[in-house]
């Protein structure tokens, strides 16, 4: 998961879509409303919901002069709205609804854990397949075209990956910290890398470090395991920015 | 035999029409310069041919055929190439985005040389001069053994020695490789130095054909404006 999201988070802080993040995570607290209502795979319906959320702001990016922060802005305060509402007719304490917002890793359910791992793996795919594409447009959006790439079909499908990853990353930091997964990693990795193939490499690197860390952290101090891998994070990233600025004087 | 077929086409932003009922037709192994001055449409001509910009009206075939049918065949160098100067690709990555197929260093690496850019092979692309990246751009659209390359202003910001030298290239790359050359230039010099052939564009077409029969003083001046600082020189 910290994988496929350090692997998606390179182009996604190199697009500038730095906001998507939040918004996909925010958005899909209507498909959890939806799901724990209607006492159906919640996980599964974030999915839909989040797939709902990348097709609009790729329509709508298109059809109208807005620009996507915008865009993305209307639709996740929309449909965070409509979650709140839904959630309003589901009385009680819902320990579920907890474990989406905050992430818990120990209450991944054997039916989420099969959804994590197919999607995953047909995400990395795209991913690894084709990255030289991916990258060029990221890059490069004339070249891209002119070799004959489609650019409007990989957009689409490079966002509703993106809105699928970051959902699953969801069940591991929560609704409100997940997009760190997606950013900080790379944006790590961003400080150091001397090349495209380094900023990969040390990406996944991070990615994993700081899950891992995060989780002994958090089982020994008995802490929160979401909040615990974003601090983790956030303490390498400050650090290098410190050693590297050091340097520099 | 015509490479570049160009009929009727108008071109509009919002309504303000910027190229105007323009037909003209490219001969197959020439060097075409699109001249005009600044904002003359020259490079709205350019991407409307590579399909980069939507057409109001007219009809554009590259081979005889659509720009998407003849993608693998062109090349296209931009004038400005704005990247994000943070992302950290080198070089050599870079040029290897744009091969059709992963790897193959050793032709990136004669691409380089041909430029002599094959130094900076593992420097970042946000450390070159602006004279260096239009040289790795220019490596980089011979990599797929174009039949026609699109420059668009391609010695903007290289010094008098470097424009030497992209002026070797492009005649060997005409004269040996047979490439046909299409490049876009405000400055009427580069048509004597370099074009038997030429598209002179004021929003609308003024004149097309062989430089010494249409470049006339009258037309200059159309072109440029009643005043020319430009002289009439002959084609060498």
């Amino acid at each position: 998961m910290a994988l496929l999201l350090a692997l998606l988070g390179i182009l996604v802080i190199l697009r500038k879509m730095s906001f998507w993040g939040d918004g996909i995570a925010h958005a899909s607290l209507a498909g959890i409303a939806f799901g724990l209502l209607l006492a159906f795979n919640p996980l599964l319906l974030a999915i839909v919901v989040a797939i709902i959320f990348a097709l609009l702001v790729y329509y709508l990016e298109r059809k109208t002069t807005l620009a996507s922060d915008a865009i993305i802005g209307v639709l996740f305060t929309a449909l965070m709205a409509l979650g709140i509402v839904i959630l309003n007719f589901k009385a009680g304490y819902q320990p579920d609804l907890m474990s989406y917002l905050f992430g818990n890793i120990l209450a991944i359910k054997t039916s989420e854990l099969y959804i994590m791992i197919i999607c995953t793996l047909f995400i990395l795919y795209f991913l690894l397949r084709y990255k030289q594409q991916l990258t060029l447009i990221t890059f490069d959006r004339e070249s891209a075209y002119l070799a004959g790439i489609n650019v409007n079909l990989f957009d689409l499908l490079f966002y509703i990956c993106l809105a699928v990853a970051v959902v699953l990353g969801t069940k591991i930091l929560g609704i409100i910290l997940v997009s760190a997964l997606l950013i900080i990693p790379p944006s790590i990795a961003k400080l150091m890398a001397k090349s495209f193939k380094l900023i990969n490499v040390l990406s996944v690197i991070f990615a994993e470090v700081i899950v891992i860390s995060g989780l002994i952290i958090s089982y020994y101090f008995n802490l929160p395991s979401g909040a615990v891998i974003v601090l983790t994070g956030v303490v390498i990233f400050l650090a290098l920015v410190v050693i590297k600025r050091l340097k520099f004087i | 035999m015509k490479i570049v077929e160009v009929k009727n086409l108008t071109v509009s932003y919002d309504n303000n029409i910027v190229l105007s009922n323009i037909s003209f037709e490219i001969e197959a192994g020439s060097i075409c310069a699109i001249i005009g001055p600044n904002g003359s449409g020259k490079t709205t001509l350019l991407k409307a041919i590579l399909g980069l910009i939507e057409i109001k009206q007219g009809e554009i075939k590259i081979l005889g055929k659509n720009i998407k049918q003849v993608l693998d065949k062109i090349s296209y160098v931009p004038q400005r190439f704005s990247f994000d100067k943070t992302f950290p690709i080198t070089v050599e990555e870079f040029m290897a985005l744009s091969l059709a197929k992963d790897g193959s260093r050793k032709l990136i690496a004669e691409k380089l040389q041909e430029l002599e850019m094959h130094k900076t092979k593992n420097q970042l692309l946000s450390e070159l001069s602006g004279g260096q990246l239009q040289r790795v751009l220019i490596a980089r659209s011979l990599l797929n053994n174009p039949k026609i390359l699109f420059w668009d202003e391609p010695i903007s910001g290289i010094d008098i020695g470097g424009e030497r030298t992209f002026y070797q290239l492009a005649k060997h790359l005409n004269q040996d490789h047979k490439i046909t050359i299409v490049l876009v230039s405000h400055e009427l010099d580069v048509v004597y130095k370099f074009a038997n052939q030429v598209v002179c564009l004021n929003k609308k077409l003024i004149c097309q054909g062989l430089p010494e029969k249409v470049l006339t003083p009258d037309k200059i001046s159309e072109l440029y404006g009643p005043v020319s600082l430009y002289k009439h020189q002959h084609h060498t």
